[in-house]
C-alpha cells in the first residue's frame, strides 16, 4: 500500500478568519496524504474545521499558509484563472443537498460538468448513460430532481462527481439528508467506487459512516486529533 | 449551452412573457416613432429632389395672405438668369379647412406640367393637355382616400365670399389620370388646368405661388435675392433656403425618434434588468455550484449574457411584429383618410432588432457579472 503515490498531500495548512477584530482559527498546521484509491472520512465536531478543509482541498476557499498538493501539483499556488480547470479536472464534488440544477433532467444533471470541460456531445451522452446505469439509474435518466428520491439525487450527484474521472472525489456529508436505509446505501456504493481505484473523502459528523471508511482522521479545534486505518 | 438558456427561458414562462413584453412595447415605440421619421425622411427626399431645383415666390405677408399674379409672373420671367417662371394656384380641396393639412386643387398650365412633376409617373390615364376643361390629374393619396380611378368623378367646392353670404359653387372634375406615390405633397394633390380653376375660384388674375427654374450655371441663392428685390411685395425661398427649412423641421422629428428609443430603452432596459437580477439571484446557488463542477467565468457569462440577449431579440421581434401590423392598419386607416405617415423601411428593422439585442446584452451585463463574480462557496451556503 505505501509504494502508491499520493493522490492529495496536504501540508501545513493553517486557515484564520477574522470574526469583526477577533481572529479565528479555523485550521491549524494540518497534513496529512490520501494515496490512490483510498476511500477516507473526517470527522469531528462542528466546528472542528473539517468543512473548511474540505474547501481548501476543493479550491473553493483559500488557505491563509499551506499547501494542499493533488496529484503532485500545488494547486494552493494557482491562479485564481486556472482553478475552473483544476476542479473540473481533478475534482468531483459531492454536497450534503445533492446541489442538482432543478430545471435539468439526471442525465442532464451529468451530462452539464462534462459541457464546462468541453467534451463532445457524443462522448457526453455516453458517460452519463453509462454512469447514471452504474448507479443503478437507468430507468430514472429523464427525470427531474423533485421526481426523484433522495437516495436517486445523490447518485446522480455522485455520477457528476465522477463524469470527468477526477484524481478525488469530495463528499461534504454525503448522507446528511437521508434515512439510514439510503445512507448504508450510498456508502456501499462509494466504497465499491473506492475498490474499483476511485479516490474518495467523505467529511461526516455520522460514526457509523466513518466506521465504513478504510482510514479515519478525527478533527477537534482546527487540528487533526488522531488518523486510523481501519 | 443555447439548450440551457432556452431551457431557463422557458422555465420562466409568465416571468419571460411580462419581460418579453415590456421590451416588446418599448421596441414597438422604436417602431412607430421610428416608422414616421422614416416616412418623412423619404417624404423630404423625394420632395427635395422633386421641388428644390426651383426658386418658389411667394406673397410677402404669407401664404394665403397676399396675392400674386400674372403681372409679377411676367416680371420675374424677365429678370435675367430667369429660365423660367410660372404660376400656380393652390387651393384647399376641402374648403372648411383651413387648408395646411389635406388635399388641395391645384390650378397649373398644362404646358408646365412636365417642370412641375419632373419624374413622376403616372399609374392610370394620362396627364392634362391644353384645352381640358374640367379634367384632373389626381396624387396617389387622394385616389386612395376617395376610391378614384381614371373615368371617375371628384366634385370640387368652391367658396365664395358675396358681401355679407358665401355661396358655394360645386363642379364635378373627371378624372383622366392617377399619379404614382410619391410620399411628397404630390400625392395629396388634385391637378387641373390653371384656366379652369381660375374660372371655378373665381380668380381671374391670382396666382398663389411662381415656381421659377434658373438658367443653368445660375447662383440660385443670388437669383432668388435679385428676384426680391426687383419685384415688389414678393418673398422667395430658394432652394438652400427651403432645405435648410426642412431639415430643421427633420431634427424636430429626429429628436422624437431619439427620445421614444430613449424611453424604449429605459423601459425594455429595466425590466431585463429586474428579470435578470432576479433570475440571478434565484440561481446563485446554481451558478456557485456550476464553479464548484469547473465552469468558467466566461460559461456563466454567456450563459447569463444570453439569456437577457436572446430575451432582448424575442422582445424584439415581438416589438417589431407588433410595430409593423400596427403601422399597415394605422396606414389603411389614415389613407381612407387621406394621410400616410408611417414607412418600414429594412433599415428601421434592422435598427430595431439591433436595438433589442443590444438592449438585452446591455442591461443583463450587471446580473451576469454579479453571478460570474460568485465565490462558490458562499454561492452554496446560500439557502
Amino acid at each position: 500500500m505505501n509504494e502508491r503515490e499520493p493522490v492529495l498531500s496536504v501540508r501545513n495548512l493553517s486557515k484564520t478568519y477574522m470574526q469583526g477584530k477577533i481572529p479565528v482559527h479555523a485550521l491549524t498546521d494540518v497534513s496529512f496524504d490520501v494515496k490512490k484509491g483510498e476511500f477516507i472520512s473526517i470527522v469531528g465536531p462542528s466546528g472542528s474545521g473539517k468543512s473548511t478543509l474540505l474547501s481548501m482541498m476543493g479550491l473553493l476557499d483559500k488557505p491563509t499558509s499551506g499547501s494542499v498538493f493533488i496529484d503532485g501539483m500545488e494547486v494552493t499556488k494557482a491562479k485564481e484563472g486556472d482553478a475552473p480547470k483544476i476542479r473540473r479536472e481533478k475534482i468531483g464534488f459531492v454536497f450534503q443537498r445533492f446541489n442538482l440544477i432543478p430545471t435539468l433532467t439526471a442525465l442532464e444533471n451529468v451530462d452539464i460538468a462534462m459541457r464546462f470541460a468541453r467534451v463532445s456531445k457524443h462522448k457526453r451522452k455516453e458517460r452519463s448513460v453509462e454512469l447514471l446505469t452504474q448507479m443503478g439509474l437507468e430507468g430514472r435518466m429523464k427525470h427531474k430532481p423533485s421526481e426523484l428520491s433522495g437516495g436517486e439525487q445523490q447518485r446522480v450527484a455522485i455520477a457528476r462527481a465522477m463524469s470527468n474521472h477526477p484524481a478525488i472525489i469530495l463528499a461534504d456529508e454525503p448522507t446528511g439528508e437521508v434515512d439510514t436505509k439510503t445512507r448504508d446505501m450510498i456508502v456501499a456504493l462509494l466504497k465499491e467506487l473506492c475498490e474499483k481505484g476511485q479516490t474518495i473523502l467523505v467529511v461526516t459528523h455520522d460514526m457509523d459512516v466513518a466506521e465504513k471508511t478504510s482510514r479515519r482522521i478525527t478533527m477537534r479545534d482546527g487540528k487533526i486529533a488522531s488518523d486510523t486505518q481501519q | 449551452m443555447l439548450d440551457l438558456i432556452i431551457r431557463s427561458i422557458t422555465q420562466r414562462k409568465l416571468r419571460t412573457g411580462l419581460t418579453m413584453f415590456g421590451i416588446g412595447l418599448g421596441i414597438f415605440a422604436v417602431m412607430v416613432m421610428g416608422g414616421m421619421s422614416e416616412y418623412f425622411t423619404l417624404h423630404v427626399d423625394r420632395g427635395l429632389s422633386l421641388m428644390a431645383d426651383k426658386i418658389h415666390v411667394l406673397p410677402e405677408s404669407g401664404f394665403f395672405g397676399g396675392s400674386l399674379d400674372d403681372s409679377k409672373a411676367r416680371k420675374v420671367k424677365s429678370i435675367p438668369g430667369v429660365l423660367d417662371a410660372y404660376g400656380l394656384l393652390w387651393m384647399p380641396y376641402d374648403v372648411e379647412s383651413l387648408g395646411f393639412f389635406g388635399n388641395f386643387v391645384v390650378g397649373l398650365e398644362p404646358e408646365k406640367q412636365a417642370a412641375t412633376l419632373k419624374d413622376i409617373k403616372l399609374t392610370e390615364g394620362r396627364l392634362l393637355v391644353p384645352g381640358d376643361g374640367y379634367r384632373t390629374v389626381i396624387g396617389s393619396n387622394v385616389a386612395r382616400q376617395l376610391k378614384l380611378h381614371t373615368g371617375d368623378e371628384i366634385e370640387v367646392k368652391s367658396k365664395q365670399f358675396v358681401r355679407a353670404s358665401t355661396i358655394t359653387h360645386s363642379r364635378n372634375f373627371t378624372v383622366v389620370g392617377i399619379m404614382e406615390f410619391t410620399g411628397t405633397d404630390f400625392d395629396y394633390i388634385i391637378g387641373v388646368p390653371l384656366d379652369t380653376a381660375r374660372k371655378f375660384y373665381d380668380m381671374e388674375d391670382t396666382l398663389t405661388y411662381i415656381w421659377v427654374i434658373p438658367e443653368p450655371d445660375v447662383d440660385a441663392d443670388d437669383l432668388a435675392k435679385r428676384i426680391e428685390l426687383n419685384v415688389e411685395n414678393v418673398a422667395t425661398f430658394s432652394p438652400n433656403q427651403l432645405r435648410k427649412q426642412i431639415e430643421q423641421s427633420m431634427v424636430v422629428v429626429s429628436l422624437i425618434t431619439l427620445s421614444s428609443a430613449v424611453l424604449a430603452a429605459i423601459i425594455g432596459g429595466l425590466s431585463i434588468m429586474n428579470t435578470m437580477l432576479m433570475s440571478v439571484s434565484e440561481r446563485t446557488k446554481e451558478f456557485g455550484l456550476m464553479k464548484a463542477m469547473g465552469a468558467e467565468i466566461r460559461d456563466i457569462l454567456y450563459l447569463t449574457v444570453g439569456e437577457a440577449a436572446l430575451m432582448g431579440i424575442l422582445g424584439g421581434v415581438l416589438g417589431i411584429a407588433g410595430g409593423a401590423v400596427f403601422i399597415y392598419y394605422m396606414n389603411e386607416y389614415l389613407a381612407s383618410m387621406g394621410a400616410v405617415i408611417f414607412a418600414i423601411t429594412p433599415r428601421l428593422v434592422v435598427i430595431a432588432l439591433l436595438f433589442a439585442t443590444l438592449l438585452g446584452i446591455m442591461s443583463g451585463s450587471i446580473p451576469a457579472y454579479r453571478a460570474a463574480r460568485m465565490k462558490p462557496m458562499e454561492a452554496m451556503r446560500r439557502e
